[in-house]
């Protein structure tokens, strides 16, 4: 695609104050998790045009998932989601670079999957999962873009320490977990475009207003509390001396 | 000492509100945590990730002090 279509593509969103496309065009985002969360956030990175998004999951598409993830269809049902979503985000932007990584995250394969990248965004669907990437987030000093759903209720934060806690500053290991979890598409939505944006902030430079943060939206109510979130003095990860 | 339990999510079931649909009044000793004061009212501290006190994200190792207004958010893991 020519200079001039790539200007025109972006002719409207370079009007946005302090955009900076061409520091979005050189980063790489890694999505893990091409749910319902990862859907809404690869869609909209792609559509902004970062340079390169690294695509992680290792699921096929079933039916079930097409209530909220919105990245495949059904002729997608039993396809890698990796390939699903490759090629709908190659249709939506061409000049996008994307990885395609049908790989397990676990305490092995993390070392591999954030190398080189900026911004981490989670689209996983269980806490353990979380946990190890918060942890290589914290060894790498990538920023973690947190988000998570059930039911009505998201949350969304943003960890980059030692500037700030990190997800086990803020809860531990052995909570409750229902399966299989209720959700609807909208919840994921609004939360992976939150994590979406505040990549895109982080990307240009722009200060994350999740930073330290936590954002919990209660879809019932219509509700948005951000709230502090400190580091723990007592956090295992980002604490030990 | 008193203080008062709110909810978010679907832990709102489990609070058995007493105040108004939403609150719970406990009375406590003070200098107790709020994982001993939630198991001392049957609420499993699994099913609860953290709380907020004003604006501010309080652990479950947090200590109450009188009339303390606390919001109780459940683990949230779907994506
Ligand atoms: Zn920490």
């Amino acid at each position: 695609m020519g200079r001039e279509r790539e200007s025109e593509r972006y002719s409207r969103q370079i009007l946005v104050p302090g955009w900076n496309q061409e520091k979005l065009k050189r980063a790489t985002a890694l999505i893990v998790g091409l749910g319902g969360l990862g859907s809404a956030s690869a869609l909209y990175l792609a559509g902004a045009g970062i340079g390169r998004l690294r695509l992680c999951d290792c699921d096929k598409v079933e039916r079930s998932d097409l209530n909220r993830q919105v990245l495949y269809e059904e002729s997608s049902i039993g396809s890698f989601k990796v390939e699903e979503a490759g090629r709908r985000l190659a249709a939506l932007n061409p000049l996008v670079e994307l990885e395609k990584l049908n790989v397990f995250l676990d305490s092995h394969t993390v070392g591999e999957l954030v190398k080189g990248c900026q911004v981490i965004l989670d689209g996983l669907d269980n806490l353990e999962s979380r946990f190890i990437l918060n942890q290589e987030s914290f060894k790498k000093r990538i920023p973690y873009i947190y988000g998570a759903v059930h039911g009505w209720l998201g949350y969304a934060g943003f960890f980059h320490p030692p500037q700030t806690g990190c997800l086990a500053c803020l809860m531990q290991p052995g909570l409750s977990q229902p399966e299989p979890v209720p959700v609807f598409g909208t919840v994921p939505g609004m939360i992976g475009l939150v994590q979406a944006t505040e990549a895109i902030k982080w990307i240009q430079g722009i200060a994350p207003s999740l930073l330290g943060r936590l954002l919990i939206y209660d879809g019932l109510h219509l509700t948005f509390d951000l709230v502090n979130v400190d580091k723990n003095p007592a956090c295992p990860l980002c604490s030990k001396k | 000492m008193v203080i008062y339990l709110k909810a978010g999510g679907e832990l709102r079931a489990k609070l058995q509100p007493d105040v108004d649909d939403c609150t719970r009044r406990v009375e406590t000793e003070a200098g107790v945590s709020l994982r001993d004061i939630l198991a001392g009212i049957g609420i499993n501290p699994a099913f609860v990730a953290f709380a907020l006190k004003g604006g501010d994200v309080k652990r479950l190792d947090y200590v109450p002090a009188e009339g303390d207004v606390i919001t109780l958010q459940p683990p949230v893991s779907g994506g």
